[in-house]
């Protein structure tokens, strides 16, 4: 076990577990944030919204991710220069965040509509019923309803993207996976280096589930019991 | 047909519906429907499944909109018929929602908020709508609640409460705006005799008290007894209205006399 509790194999792993966990804190909530626009748009009834938003959700989707990065990354330098600005050259892990951002806001906005169109519409029209405005009815009622639904898949794709980002390594991001493999590659322990990345990973993926736990029992309702007869008379 | 009709509902109307007509894609379902009701009185709404009487009242509060027609508020136009591909604007909109504070609704099945508690449910209205702070919406919120009989049950989530309770606390709910208007859409059609006996407890007690009524219901006996009006429906028309003797004695029409023929007193038939 001399390779990993050696120091700098050590340090260098968790300095690598600690850029994923960056790239993946940094990513999960904008792709949520974009991704509820999306479905937003998805939903509407006007198609100026509507086909942009499945155009967008089909073509991310329907090419890989790390074909993704190396699109943004070597094209939006180019057309930086083309451009004459330095404002589209992006370092190595912004480039990241806005890939993998990009990329899983495409597959929350499908959960996230789904999660909407779950809610009972009796729920929207009871919101309705009491005076309060559509964007009210949205934001107080129907979406934290659509939350409960869907944090399982939520968390689902959070330890989807901690690991994904291991493909962010193609542009010289150093994370977990880019680290033990550098390590490895110098030591000729790669097998190790490998065992070593999978148990981070393992533990970072259980740090999200419970997480997702957290959430859940958060997101229900905080109800009590029911008052006892001396309760009522006494109020 | 309109024999029969009280005083009370000649004059002074509180709201007023004129030739609603209401379609969805090519069929028709409300067919011109003018319908007046006074401060205080309770109408009760009664027709075969499917004769509009549901899709009439969420014309009367803007959950569904009309073709053709009008409905007013206290002598004032508060919506008017537009076509089905009218794109509403925001004071349109923002019109439909003063309505619908003033016009309020209980539903069939209850429609309770599942992620707040009983007394979050009822405080919505009054904390997002009314704009009350925390400590005056709840002492609001406790007064309708102590008013149907469920403060007991106020820190509880609505999904542990029975049928009864939970319509109990939708009525709450709508109450706590202090509407001008109380819709009740079947508001017992989902529930069991014993749970059935509870609310209709409940709205005879908000009809002694005043509380302007309209309640589509299947239970003839509720009607009888407590409704000043009783409004028979039939494809999309008010096909007679009158006291409940003038409907349930006298029998009117020949779709009144089937109708009743085969409508159980309590409600339970289809």
């Amino acid at each position: 076990m001399d390779f990993l509790f050696n120091d700098l194999a050590l340090t260098s792993l968790l300095s690598g577990a600690k850029n994923t966990l960056l790239l993946t804190a940094a990513s999960m909530p904008l792709a949520v944030v974009v991704g509820l626009l999306l479905a937003w748009m998805r939903m509407s009834r006007h198609r100026w919204l509507s086909w942009p938003a499945a155009a967008y959700i089909e073509v991310i989707r329907g090419t890989p991710l790390l074909v993704q990065v190396y699109l943004v990354y070597f094209s939006l330098a180019q057309v930086g220069q083309e451009l004459n600005t330095k404002l589209l050259t992006l370092d190595a892990f912004t480039t990241g965040i806005i890939c993998l951002a990009a990329n899983y806001a495409a597959y929350e906005a499908e959960i996230l509509r789904a999660g909407l169109e779950a809610v009972d519409k009796g729920q929207r029209e009871a919101a309705l019923s009491i005076g309060l405005s559509e964007r009210q009815a949205f934001g107080i009622i129907v979406l934290p309803q659509a939350f409960r639904i869907v944090v399982p898949p939520l968390i689902n794709d959070l330890i989807a993207m901690l690991k994904d980002s291991c493909l962010i390594s193609v542009i010289g991001v150093p994370e977990l996976l880019d680290r033990a493999k550098s390590i490895g590659k110098e030591r000729s322990t790669t097998a190790q280096m490998m065992v070593a990345a999978a148990v981070l990973y393992l533990i970072m993926s259980l740090a999200c589930y419970m997480l997702g736990k957290y959430l859940e029992k958060r997101l229900k309702v905080q109800g009590a019991h029911e008052l006892h007869v001396e309760q009522v008379h006494g109020h | 047909m309109d024999q029969g009709v009280t005083e009370t509902a000649k004059t002074a109307p509180i709201l007023e519906a004129r030739g609603i007509h209401k379609s969805f894609g090519p069929k028709k379902v409300l067919r011109g429907i003018d319908l007046s009701v006074a401060t205080a009185d309770v109408v009760a709404i009664i027709g075969p499944n499917g004769c509009g009487k549901s899709t009439f009242l969420r014309c009367l509060n803007l959950l569904e909109h009309y073709e053709a027609g009008r409905v007013l508020l206290k002598g004032e136009v508060v919506s008017e018929g537009c076509p089905e591909e009218h794109h509403f604007t925001r004071a349109e909109q923002e019109q439909a929602r003063l309505v619908r504070r003033h016009v309020g609704m209980v539903f069939q099945r209850f429609h309770l908020f599942p992620h707040l508690t009983v007394l979050q449910n009822v405080m919505c209205g009054p904390r997002h709508v009314l704009r009350l702070g925390e400590q005056e919406a709840r002492g609001l919120a406790e007064t309708m609640l102590r008013k149907v009989g469920l403060w007991e049950k106020h820190p509880c989530d609505p999904a542990t409460l029975s049928g009864g309770q939970q319509q109990r606390a939708a009525i709450a709910r709508a109450l706590a705006m202090n509407p001008d208007v109380l819709l009740c859409d079947e508001v017992t059609s989902a529930l069991d005799p014993v749970m059935t006996t509870e609310v209709l407890k409940v709205i005879r007690e908000l009809a002694d008290e005043g509380i302007t009524m309209l309640v589509v219901t299947h239970d003839m006996d509720f009607a009888r007894d407590t409704a000043d009006r009783v409004v028979y429906m039939e494809d999309g028309v008010i096909a007679a209205q009158g006291t409940p003797e003038h409907i349930f004695d006298e029998r009117p029409t020949p779709g009144i006399r089937r109708f009743l023929e085969h409508e159980p007193a309590n409600g339970t038939g289809t």
